[in-house]
């Protein structure tokens, strides 16, 4: 839900992106998990001991499920209504919290100067 | 939306004045940046011991071993915590528009910690450490930290508690650091020393490690960042919404990682199987929040050239990236067998502690430093140099040691004579010693930079006066 | 919940933490309650009694000073033997811990990357359950060896000497030299300097045997008998054998 005053970057792209990245990433980190899986299957079904290794898995996917639920929860009542609220409500109380203070920082050090007011008042 | 608007509105907004102390926010940077300087000469002590070449060798007080320890603390207890803290005081009053509960406990935490810093060192140059990672700090001062950790915490949580309704990320991340520095530090002092003892104090000790980073480190950087990049892009985080999965990934899956320093080892290893899959899950989270921030940058590519604090976070998040990637590799059982006990470790463990986070802060304070000290900065080329002589020297340290993490391993796994894995890591160990001047060198272009822009004296700038007459006419 | 304060301080605070530490320190500790945590008393076996009673001769004067002598009589003396030992021990253990010895040499071999061909038997849980594993010593950083099986694998003296300044016996070590650990000389290891030594020389003892220190050199002697066929083969001892 992009507010109209965000400068933001065109939507296309920024799919775009994210898709590459999300491809990069999850590419390789799939072909891992199913190795890895696959090796856990054997190691459960070769070693005796290998049944332990279910506990912390049982112990993720039930974590999961009920951090799943607990989400479900939230959105059904209505917490992230105005989800991206506080990220402005913070931008524009900087502005006012630096609206007294002198430009001392250089631009080039992330100040950024005030348009030169009518000064005295 | 226009909820929002009308919600702000309402607030009246104080004067920053009331609401940050400027001073312990300027006293607490000074002393990490003296903590700093000692660190990296105390790196210096051990990488000229490990070329043979060490000047001072044979000294007891200048043992290379104990300035190790020293090395490490005053990373995590001397440059890390103090800057935090002083950066907490500047963030948390203006983003909660409440100050601290109390200035003159502020003072007093500023005191408490720097005695628990100094008598860290004096007990680990005196013979006196505790033997578990990043926590060698002496018993008898581990009770003094606590007490330190908890103050810290009732200071703070003081007026995020009066904040209303939804909080912003970065108060997020604050506030679960403030109790996870505080049960961690427990955790790894006491649990390991009076309580368990062997492999399940080795499980608890790699949580502490692993936590340390983590749990303290990590979410008041990630939390630094979610404040200082929007307000210096003037322009707000790409998605607050996605930032809730980065944080709550991060709450989850980090503390259940510990045991992932200690694979192989006689911990159970369904144990360690877990903590590889939960880092694993961990670099997924991570990947939301860097592509949340270079969402945010998306545009603005010019600044992160004209921007030198933009340019510092950002450098490090590409950092925070790499060692992550790095991590997830690093964890499985595979590149363990070859990486453990090697250099590799070190090489991750220099990229993730200063090419992130101390990066985050140098990148702080160049913003800070001049509303501190109320005047420009003296000189942008010298500030130029910190960050490239830092930029450089920590990429060439940490390739370098990474490399030579590999050859050491192979030497071992290849049963070579243990001589052979030294003999090779020389020229390695030369190359760091390289890499570790020019951040050296870095370090001493900003101290100079600092010290020529304290000498100005204040800014004449009619800037100043303003408002003290606003102050005055209202 | 997510974003407010007492979900926070709550879920992530507390309950994530507490989760985490359940399943990631508290199960090893359940799982290991019933192997009984050693005192340093029980930690004395003949092996390392044999170590001890070698320094007592090997440096008479400086082991009565920072001892005393052994009383009269065969069992008071051993009674005796074993205190100090001990006592040497504890020494030891916090000149290890004090002086980082754990951040260059690992007290833990693993079972992988050809280690136990190197070391010996790859570490049990058994091996860290007693008080000078208090924290555990499991170690960060091999630029040294590991030195969970170094008993007896070289003798005393070699580990005064070596400790006194290591170049002179492992030629290229990166070692740092521990001349705080004498009085002066390298023959006399004052009260840290007898305590590591006992310390080191205990790091195994627990266990029957082991190969020799890097066993797997293809014999250099037969190499060196070839070369020096004419003139006498003389070669050096390398330390005594691993567990007499």
């Amino acid at each position: 839900m992009p507010h109209p005053e965000d400068k933001m970057p065109s939507q296309r792209n920024v799919m775009i992106a994210t898709a590459v990245m999300g491809v990069i990433i999850l590419v390789p980190s799939m072909v891992g998990f199913v190795n890895k899986l696959v090796e856990f299957s054997h190691v459960i079904q070769g070693d005796a001991d290998g049944a332990f290794a279910m506990t912390p898995i049982v112990n993720y996917i039930l974590a999961t499920l009920g951090f799943l639920c607990l989400l479900l929860w939230a959105t059904m009542h209505g917490m992230f209504y105005d989800i991206e609220g506080p990220k402005r409500t913070m931008l524009s109380r900087e502005d006012e919290l630096d609206a007294d203070e002198p430009d001392t920082v250089p631009v080039w050090a992330g100040g950024h100067p005030k348009p030169k007011q009518s000064s005295g008042a | 939306m226009s909820e929002t608007e009308q919600t702000t509105d309402p607030v009246e907004v104080p004067r920053h004045a009331e609401l940050v102390d400027e001073q312990v926010v300027a006293w607490y940077f000074l002393a990490s940046l003296v903590y700093f300087m000692v660190s990296l000469s105390g790196g210096f002590l051990m990488a000229f011991q490990l070329i043979r070449h060490n000047p001072l060798d044979g000294v007891e007080l200048l043992s290379p071993g104990r300035w190790r320890m020293v090395h490490t603390n005053a990373i995590a207890y001397g440059f890390l915590a103090n800057a935090f803290l002083g950066m907490l005081h500047w963030v948390v009053p203006r983003l909660t528009l409440h100050p601290v509960l109390d200035r003159r406990l502020s003072r007093l935490i500023f005191g408490a910690w720097q005695f628990v810093v100094l008598s860290t060192a004096a007990g680990l140059l005196l013979g006196e450490a505790q033997a578990l990672e990043w926590g060698e700090t002496p018993v008898w001062i581990d009770p003094v930290a606590q007490l330190g950790l908890l103050l810290v915490a009732i200071n703070f949580m003081a007026p995020i508690c009066k904040v209303q309704g939804p909080l912003y990320v970065t108060l997020w991340y604050f506030i679960a650091a403030f109790i996870w520095t505080f049960l961690t530090y427990a955790m790894g002092n006491f649990v390991p020393e009076y309580f368990v003892t062997g492999s399940s104090a080795g499980a608890v000790g790699g949580l502490f490690i692993h936590d340390l980073v983590g749990l303290f480190v990590t979410p008041l950087g990630w939390g630094m960042m979610y404040y200082f990049v929007p307000i210096l892009l003037k322009k707000p985080i790409w998605s607050h919404g996605l930032s809730l999965v980065g944080f709550w990934g991060l709450a989850f899956f980090y503390p259940l990682q510990g045991i992932h320093h200690f694979l192989y080892t006689p911990i159970p290893m369904f144990l360690q199987y877990g903590a590889v899959l939960s880092t694993i899950a961990v670099e997924l989270v991570v990947t939301t929040v860097v592509i949340n921030f270079f969402g945010t940058l998306w545009g603005d590519g010019r600044k992160f050239w004209d921007n030198m604090p933009i340019r510092w976070f950002y450098t490090g998040m590409v950092y925070y990236f790499l060692t992550c990637f790095q991590c997830a590799l690093q964890v499985t059982m595979t590149f363990q067998q070859l990486i453990h006990f090697t250099d590799w470790v070190v090489g991750h463990a220099h990229l993730v502690m200063f090419g992130v986070f101390s990066m985050w802060l140098l990148g702080v304070m160049t913003y800070l430093f001049p509303r501190l000290l109320k005047r420009e900065w003296y000189s942008r080329t010298l500030s130029e140099w910190h960050y490239w002589l830092s930029t450089g020297g920590i990429l060439f340290m940490a390739g370098d040691l990474i490399l030579g993490g590999l050859f050491q391993g192979w030497s071992w796994m290849g049963l070579q004579p243990w001589d052979h894995s030294v003999e090779i890591s020389q020229p390695f160990w030369a190359t760091r010693i390289v890499a570790g001047l020019a951040i050296f060198g870095g370090q001493l272009c900003f101290i100079w930079n600092l010290y020529k822009t304290w000498q100005l004296g204040p800014a004449v700038d009619s800037g100043s006066t303003p408002s003290a007459e606003r102050a005055v006419a209202e | 919940m997510f974003e407010t304060k007492s979900g926070i301080f709550f879920i992530a605070g507390l309950l994530f933490f507490g989760f985490a530490f359940l399943s990631n320190a508290v199960i090893p500790v359940l799982m290991y309650k019933d192997l009984p945590e050693k005192k340093v008393e029980e930690l004395i076996n003949p092996h390392l009694r044999y170590q001890f009673e070698d320094l007592a001769q090997r440096y008479p004067e400086q082991f009565k000073k920072v001892y005393g002598e052994p009383p009269e009589g065969e069992q008071e003396a051993s009674d005796w033997y074993d205190a100090k030992c001990a006592e040497a021990l504890r020494v030891g253990h916090k000149v290890y811990v004090g002086e980082g010895c754990w951040h260059c040499h690992s007290q833990f071999v693993r079972p992988v990357s050809n280690e136990s061909k190197r070391w010996g038997p790859v570490s049990t849980s058994e091996e860290y359950q007693n008080e000078l594993q208090r924290p555990v010593l499991f170690g960060t950083r091999r630029v040294g060896p590991d030195l969970s099986r170094e008993a007896g694998r070289r003798s005393s003296d070699w580990h005064a000497v070596h400790f006194f300044r290591p170049q002179d016996l492992s030629e290229g070590s990166p070692m740092p030299r521990y001349p705080w650990l004498f009085d002066g000389s390298a023959d006399k290891p004052n009260e840290r300097g007898l305590g590591l030594i006992t310390y080191v020389q205990w790091l195994g003892t627990w266990l029957d045997s082991y190969p020799y220190y890097e066993d797997y050199i293809e014999s250099p002697i037969a190499e060196l008998e070839k070369e020096l066929a004419q003139s006498e083969p003389e070669t050096e001892s390398e330390g005594s054998e691993g567990e007499q």
